[in-house]
C-alpha cells in the first residue's frame, strides 16, 4: 500500500514536469512547481515509514524544510516578482511547447533505460527512484535552456534541484542532517538573490527577456 | 582554528552591515580581511593535527589553499581602498558580501565533507553575485544573471555527483558518510560505476565554477564587468576554490582505484579548456577580457596537471600557488590603468611607459610571470608538468601542453607590449587626475599589486623549505602518498634534470 504510494508520487512528478514544459503562463507553471514540490516532500517520510515503522525526526525536519521553502516561500517570492511585470506569458521560446513537451518524453524514455544499466549497489525503496531523478533534471535542465524569460528559467533551476532532491531519498539516512538543510538554504538565498536581479532585468529593459540583455559585444 | 578561520570574515562581515560611516565600513573590512590572514599565519605554527571532526578540519592541501586565499583577500583589500570611489550598490552590502564571500571560501578549504564543501561552495557564488553587479548597468546586470544561473545550475550537477558517490559507498555494508577520509580509507570497497558517474558529474559541475571550456561562457562576462578587484578575488580565490573541490572528487576516485580514468577526462577537458583560451586571447580587444581567457587557460593547465596524477602533484601545486599570486596582481593592475585611461580596451591604452612607468613596470613583469617566463615560479611548475607528461609518455599530451602555451603567449605578448611601449596618443587622454588623494589611490593600488609580484618572484628564486614541504604535503594529499614528486619536479633552485 505504501510502496503504491510511493510509486504513484513518484509518477505523477513525471507527469508534472510534462506539465510544466507545456504550459506557457507563468503563474500556473510557478503553481506547478509547488504541487511537485508538496508531493516530493511527503517521499521522505514515506520512505522513512516503510524503512522502519517510526521515521527519525530529522525526516521530518527535511520534509518541514521543503514544504517551507519550496511549496511556500519560493512560489511566493516568485509570483510577487511575476506580479510587479507585465508581461506573464512565456511568449516565442526557443523551442515550441509542443516540441518540448516531445523532448520531455524522450528524455524520460531514456532516463528508464539508462536506469537499467546501472544497478544499484543498495536496496532503493522503489525502482523509480533513478529514472525519475534523472527524468525531473533533465526535464529541468531542457526548460532551462529552451525558455527566454528569467523567472521561467528559475523554475527550470528549481526543477533541477527537484530532480536532485528525488535522487537524495536513496541516501536519506547517509546525509547529514546540517548539509541537507544548508542545501536548502542555498536553495532559498538563491531564488532571492535570482528574484532581485530579475527585479532589476526588469527595471533596466522593462522586460524580462535574457536574449535581449546587453547590447552587442565582441567575444 | 578552522571555526576561527571561518567566524572572523564572518563576524566582520556582519560589522560592516552595522557601522554608520562608509569610510568605517571600508575599514573593518580591510581589518577583517587582515585578521583573517593573521589567522591563517598563525595556524602555520607548529604542526597539523590529523583531521578528526566529520565536518571541519585542517589538512595540508585545504591549508595550502586557504593560505593562498587569505593572502589574495589581504591584498585586494589594499586594492580596494586605492580603487574604491563612489558607491553604486549599496556600499554596505558589496562588503559584507566580500567578505562573506571569504568566509565561504574558508568553509569550502577545511570542510572533510563533500556535502558541506559543495553548500560552502555555493554560498560563495551567492555572496559573489552582488559584487559582479557593482557598476550597474546593462552589461552588468547580464554577467551577474549569467554567473547566477550557470554557477547554480553547475553546481547542482556536482551535487549529484556527490550523491552518486555517497551511494557508490552504501554497497559494502559499512555506514559511510559523505567525509572525505572515510570515503577514501575505504575506496577499495567502493561501487566503481557510480563513482565514475560521481565524478564525472562532479568534474562538470565545479568544472562550470572553475571556468573550464565549454562551460566557461560566464565567465569573461563576469571578470570583465565586475570591478578589477573583484575580478582579482573571482579568478584567484573563487576558481580554485573550485579546483579545490576536484581535487577533492579525484581524490575519492584515486581512493577507489580509478585514478586513471579520472584523470584522463581531467587531461581531455583541460587541454580543451587551453585551446579554447588560446583561441579567444589572440585577437581579444578588451584588457579584462582578455585575462579572463587567460584564468581559462591557467585553469586548463591545472586540470591537466592534476590529470597527470601523482607525477605532476608537486607542480600543480606550484602552479596553484603562483597563479594566485600573478593573476590578483594582473587584474589589479588592471583597474589601475582602467582608472588611469578611463577604458579597458587595448587600443586605447599604450605608451604607458612613458606617462606611468611605475604601473607599466608593473605590468610588464606580471605579463612575463603570467606566460610562464622565468625566472617566475609559473616557468617551473609548467616545466614541471611538461617532465611529468613526457615521463608517463603522454606525448601527445605533451605536444599538445606546449602548443597551446605557445599560441597563448603569442597572444598576450602581443597585445600587452603595445600598451607599455608605443607612443603616448596626446588626443585621447582623459583629463589628467593628478590630485594629491588621486596619487595616494594610484599608488595603494600599485603597491597591492606591487606585493604579490614581489612575493612571487622571490619565492620563485628562492623557496624555504618550510615552503616546498607544505606545497609537497598538500601535493601528497590528493595524489596518494605514492607520489614520487622529489623525482618527478624540477623544483626552483634545482638543477634540471
Amino acid at each position: 500500500m505504501l510502496q503504491s504510494a510511493i510509486d504513484s508520487i513518484l509518477i505523477l512528478v513525471v507527469l508534472l514536469n510534462l506539465a510544466m514544459l507545456a504550459t506557457s503562463r507563468m503563474a500556473a507553471c510557478i503553481r506547478t512547481f509547488a504541487l511537485q514540490s508538496l508531493l516530493l516532500a511527503l517521499l521522505p517520510i514515506a520512505v522513512g515509514i516503510r524503512h522502519e515503522t517510526t521515521p527519525g525526526a530529522h525526516l521530518y525536519v527535511i520534509a518541514a524544510g521543503a514544504v517551507g521553502l519550496k511549496v511556500f516561500l519560493i512560489p511566493w517570492i516568485l509570483l510577487r516578482v511575476l506580479r510587479t511585470g507585465e508581461i506573464h506569458r512565456e511568449v516565442e521560446p526557443f523551442i515550441g511547447f509542443t516540441s518540448s513537451v516531445m523532448l520531455g518524453a524522450v528524455i524520460i524514455i531514456a532516463s528508464f533505460a539508462f536506469a537499467k544499466r546501472m544497478p544499484l549497489p543498495t536496496e532503493a525503496p522503489t525502482d523509480l527512484v533513478v529514472p525519475v531523478s534523472i527524468a525531473t533534471l533533465f526535464n529541468g535542465l531542457l526548460m532551462l535552456v529552451s525558455r527566454v524569460k528569467a523567472i521561467t528559467q528559475v523554475l527550470g533551476y528549481l526543477v533541477v534541484e527537484n530532480g536532485i532532491f528525488i535522487f537524495g531519498l536513496l541516501l536519506l539516512e547517509q546525509t547529514p542532517v546540517l548539509v541537507e538543510l544548508g542545501i536548502l538554504l542555498d536553495l532559498f538565498v538563491a531564488v532571492f538573490i535570482m528574484g532581485i536581479v530579475i527585479y532589476h532585468i526588469r527595471r533596466e529593459f522593462d522586460h524580462m527577456d535574457t536574449h535581449l540583455l546587453g547590447e552587442p559585444r565582441e567575444v | 582554528m578552522a571555526i576561527l578561520l571561518i567566524l572572523v570574515p564572518a563576524v566582520f562581515a556582519l560589522v560592516c552591515l552595522g557601522l554608520p560611516a562608509p569610510r568605517w565600513r571600508v575599514a573593518a573590512m580591510v581589518v577583517g580581511a587582515w585578521a583573517h590572514l593573521g589567522v591563517v599565519l598563525w595556524s602555520w605554527q607548529g604542526q597539523l593535527e590529523p583531521v578528526s571532526d566529520e565536518f571541519l578540519g585542517i589538512d595540508p592541501l585545504g591549508h595550502l589553499f586557504v593560505t593562498l586565499i587569505s593572502g589574495l583577500f589581504a591584498a585586494a583589500s589594499l586594492h580596494f581602498l586605492g580603487y574604491h570611489r563612489r558607491a553604486l550598490l549599496s556600499q554596505r552590502v558589496f562588503l559584507a558580501c566580500m567578505l562573506g564571500l571569504l568566509s565561504a571560501l574558508s568553509v569550502v578549504c577545511v570542510s572533510q565533507n563533500l556535502g558541506l564543501l559543495w553548500v560552502a561552495l555555493e554560498a560563495s557564488t551567492l555572496a559573489a553575485a552582488p559584487l559582479i553587479y557593482f557598476h550597474l548597468g546593462a552589461r552588468a546586470l547580464e554577467a551577474t544573471w549569467k554567473f547566477l544561473l550557470m554557477n547554480s545550475v553547475g553546481i547542482a550537477l556536482a551535487l549529484l555527483g556527490i550523491f552518486c558517490t555517497a551511494l557508490a559507498s552504501m554497497g559494502g555494508g559499512a555506514d559511510i558518510s559523505l567525509s572525505v577520509k572515510e570515503l577514501v580509507v575505504h575506496g577499495a570497497n567502493l561501487d566503481s560505476a557510480w563513482v565514475r558517474a560521481g565524478f564525472l558529474l562532479a568534474m562538470v559541475g565545479y568544472g562550470t565554477k572553475m571556468g573550464l571550456a565549454p562551460l566557461h561562457s560566464w565567465l569573461p562576462d563576469a571578470h570583465g564587468e565586475a570591478p578589477a578587484t573583484i575580478s582579482a578575488l573571482l579568478s584567484g580565490a573563487t576558481l580554485n576554490a573550485a579546483f579545490l573541490a576536484i581535487l577533492r572528487a579525484y581524490q575519492v576516485c584515486d581512493a577507489a582505484g580509478l585514478g586513471a580514468f579520472a584523470g584522463r577526462w581531467l587531461i581531455a577537458i583541460g587541454l580543451f579548456s587551453m585551446a579554447v583560451a588560446g583561441v579567444f586571447i589572440v585577437g581579444q580587444r578588451h584588457f579584462k577580457r582578455l585575462l579572463a581567457y587567460s584564468s581559462v587557460e591557467h585553469m586548463g593547465i591545472l586540470a591537466v596537471a592534476a590529470g597527470l596524477g601523482s607525477a605532476a602533484s608537486y607542480s600543480t601545486m606550484l602552479h596553484v600557488f603562483h597563479n594566485v599570486l600573478y593573476k590578483g596582481s594582473l587584474f589589479f593592475i588592471a583597474g589601475l590603468l582602467g582608472q588611469l585611461y578611463g577604458s579597458y580596451q587595448i587600443a586605447d591604452i599604450h605608451g604607458a611607459l612613458h606617462r606611468y612607468p611605475v604601473t607599466a613596470f608593473l605590468l610588464l613583469a606580471a605579463l612575463f610571470a603570467i606566460v610562464g617566463l622565468p625566472p617566475f615560479g609559473l616557468f617551473y611548475s609548467e616545466l614541471g608538468i611538461l617532465f611529468a607528461a613526457g615521463r608517463t609518455g603522454n606525448w601527445w599530451v605533451l605536444a599538445a601542453f606546449t602548443l597551446f602555451l605557445c599560441v597563448v603567449f603569442v597572444g598576450m605578448v602581443t597585445a600587452v607590449l603595445p600598451m607599455a611601449f608605443g607612443k603616448p596618443d596626446e588626443l585621447t587622454n582623459p583629463p589628467d587626475r593628478t590630485g594629491h588623494v588621486e596619487q595616494w589611490r594610484h599608488a595603494v593600488m600599485a603597491t597591492s599589486a606591487a606585493l604579490l609580484i614581489a612575493g612571487g618572484l622571490v619565492l620563485a628564486s628562492y623557496q624555504p623549505t618550510s615552503v616546498r614541504n607544505a606545497l609537497e604535503r598538500a601535493a601528497a594529499t590528493f595524489a596518494g602518498p605514492q607520489s614520487s614528486s622529489r623525482v618527478a619536479v624540477c623544483a626552483p633552485g634545482e638543477v634540471l634534470p
